[in-house]
């Protein structure tokens, strides 16, 4: 980890961006976690069957599987709702960065928006390569680069305690 | 300065520290506010929504095969083209060209594959008839190629080769026929051939005039065999749902009816003079007079021979190649039935010089009883693909080898259903990686739900089992579903449109004489 005195090395404008950004990514995770969560007939299965690209049998083959479906599930939904709270309160948001990443390259590679492959029903529209999912990922990046956990959010509580 | 609390901590650092706790409240109020109700509805059970208590043909599974050693059929084909071959595949039969194709260093492709693996339907390609010899000779490799569904290697005895239907349907070496030969020789086949109590595999269309309709039908009823109609479609999982949920009243009341169908080549307009292998054909290796039927002699014409879909003689237009297709679908999810009124206009206005057929195509079909007409629209110059739409009181349908609704905004039905109308209502999609496929003809095929199928969480080919129906049913187990009766409304409400065209009149269905009356 940084040393938090480096952080004081950004502006109160730097600081006040990458929160927002932190707050913003952590919202759409929570959302996104809250709604599978709520949601009883909820599965990962279609958007894993509808997987395409070189990667589409690997994840079809998850899909096929009810017991690892279930880990699954649980663990996007779950994962969704965690890493959007710890970003949202910074609470160990460079962790939930990382995880962020994780969930967001899966998304990528199972629905790649490559040359030749179709838009599938699950994207939100036609894309060259890169997508949203791309996007969010490397703010993710950003954010675990530059961590304003201790600056504004739960972290600063340990931090101060030093 | 800051004055330090005991932990270390100023007010600044604690208010820094839970700066952005508020935006979780307000996630909690907004979610609460709005979006639970949204995310409510779309969590909603489906079938709920739907307000239907199950789909009960998503459920079915694929029948047992009924083959044994001592029930062998042993079948004849008439008419080895392009879709004979593609029949004797789903047999369980290919030629040694295709295995060739298929396999690279003795491993199979995934085309190949699935033939290997697919149902042996224990039945024997034992006589074939066509009039073109390169075709006659293709069936007699195909059915001494010894490589099986499931490496199977029964003893591969080279298939009879008659010079004559006739012939072949008066003879023992066969217990049923398969006919996939010009449509004007649809009726006359298999007329004699039930009469010979040889049970029918016919392709689409049923008949080339509405009287071979009535005359086929009568015949088929009397003598009791065992009669299927290649209209695949029946085993597609998507219009067997289509079917539930009208018959349970998920769309409500149906108003209209639209089906379609565009093409824009010259191989999707019947012009086939020198497709696949015909640039073999010539006078001499064509049994001319054989092909001709019951149509009056005339001089050899390589043209008619090879596009005869082309040709009003021959042929059935672009209504009985395409429309008959688009009105089996919604018959067999609306149960429609021969419309009382048909209006058809358009005319020959590209391929002029290629035989009769309409290259634009309109017809409207009024069922008055039903409180509903069915509109075609039909080209071949323009290749837009368009589902099959039903138009119903409660929502509307786009079918084709998926479903797809959206709910009518001013339903009683749906009403307590908070939704956003943009958003899809009801969706089934098949649940399959199907190849990836080239040309438009094929792709439209695919989409259209006459490709593969998905049953008992199973892809199969639904040709494979539409005729596995058929020999099920030459076994005593069960019906086909594309019967006699389902044929003659197919033959009559495309010939129909035909007559209606033909004389740009209005042409009435007289159900009582079974007769088309014309003006």
């Amino acid at each position: 980890m940084r040393k938090h005195n480096q952080y004081s090395e950004y502006s109160n404008w730097q600081v006040s961006a990458l929160v927002i950004l932190r707050v913003l990514i952590g919202w759409h995770f929570l959302y996104e976690g809250v709604v599978k969560v709520l949601n009883p007939h909820w599965s990962a299965a279609g958007f894993l069957n509808a997987s395409q690209g070189p990667f589409a049998n690997l994840f079809k083959g998850m899909a096929s599987n009810s017991g690892v479906l279930e880990v699954i599930n649980f663990c996007n939904q779950w994962g969704l709702v965690l890493i959007g709270l710890s970003l949202i309160v910074g609470l160990l948001s460079r962790w939930a960065s990382i995880g962020g990443m994780v969930l967001l390259f899966l998304y990528y590679v199972s629905n790649p928006p490559f040359i030749g492959i179709e838009a599938s029903a699950v994207a939100e529209g036609s894309y060259l390569i890169v997508n949203k999912n791309l996007i969010e990922l490397f703010s993710l990046l950003v954010l675990y680069l530059f961590p304003t956990g201790s600056i504004i959010g739960l972290n600063r509580l340990f931090a101060s305690r030093k | 300065m800051e004055e330090k609390k005991s932990n270390g901590m100023s007010r600044r650092d604690t208010i820094k520290a839970l700066a952005t706790l508020p935006v979780l409240g307000y996630f909690g109020y907004a979610y609460n506010a709005n979006l639970l109700k949204i995310e409510e509805a779309k969590a909603q059970n489906y079938l709920e929504r739907l307000k239907i208590d199950k789909i009960e043909v998503s459920e079915e599974k694929l029948s047992p095969p009924t083959g044994n050693s001592g029930n062998r059929i042993r079948f004849g084909v008439v008419g080895n083209g392009w879709r004979g071959e593609q029949l004797l595949k789903s047999l369980g039969y290919v030629h040694p060209d295709y295995v060739e194709d298929s396999s690279e260093n003795g491993i199979p492709d995934k085309g190949m594959q699935k033939f290997l693996d697919q149902e042996d339907l224990n039945v024997e390609f034992a006589a074939v008839c066509d009039t073109f010899e390169v075709h006659t000779r293709r069936g007699v490799e195909i059915s001494a190629n010894d490589l099986r569904p499931f490496g199977k290697k029964r003893d591969p005895k080279p298939a009879k080769v008659f010079s004559s239907y006739k012939e072949m349907i008066a003879s023992d070496d066969i217990d049923a026929i398969i006919i996939a030969t010009a449509d004007h020789t649809h009726a006359q086949i298999a007329i004699e051939a039930a009469k010979a109590g040889k049970h029918i595999y016919l392709e689409k269309p049923m008949t080339h005039s509405i009287e071979e309709a009535v005359e086929l039908r009568k015949v088929i009823k009397d003598t009791g065999v065992v009669f299927q109609l290649g209209h695949q479609n029946r085993q597609q999982m998507s219009f067997k749902i289509a079917n539930e949920l009208y018959e349970k009243g998920v769309f409500g009341d149906v108003s209209m009816v639209q089906v379609y169908t565009n093409r824009n080549t010259v191989f999707g307009a019947w012009i086939r003079d020198d497709a696949f292998d015909h640039k073999l054909g010539n006078k001499d290796n064509i049994n001319w007079e054989e092909f001709l039927g019951n149509v009056p002699l005339c001089e050899f014409d390589r043209k008619k021979y090879f596009s005869w879909q082309r040709y009003s003689e021959f042929g059935t237009s672009i209504t009985g190649n395409d429309l008959s297709h688009q009105f089996e679908c919604m018959n067999q999810v609306l149960k429609l039935g021969i419309p009382e009124t048909v209006v058809a206009l358009g005319g020959q206005y590209y391929y002029k010089h290629h035989g009769d057929m309409p290259d634009v195509f309109n017809a409207v079909f009024n069922y008055p009883e039903r409180g509903l007409t069915m509109t075609y629209d039909g080209n071949l110059k323009n290749d837009a693909y368009r589902p099959s739409r039903i138009l119903g009181s409660a929502g509307t349908v786009d079918v084709d080898r998926a479903i797809l609704m959206y709910k009518d905004n001013h339903t009683d039905r749906y009403k307590d259903i908070i939704l956003d109308p943009s958003d899809p209502f009801y969706y089934y999609a098949p649940d399959d990686d199907v190849d990836a496929i080239s040309s438009a003809t094929s792709q439209v095929y695919m989409k259209g739900g006459y490709g593969p199928t998905t049953i008992d969480g199973k892809t199969v080919e639904a040709t494979l089992l539409h005729l596995k129906e058929w020999v099920d049913a030459i076994r005593g187990q069960g019906k086909p579903s594309c019967d006699v009766d389902a044929g003659f409304e197919e033959a009559v409400t495309f010939n129909l449109a035909n007559l209606a065209y033909e004389h740009k009149k209005v042409v009435t269905w007289d159900k009582v004489n079974e007769k088309a009356i014309i003006g």
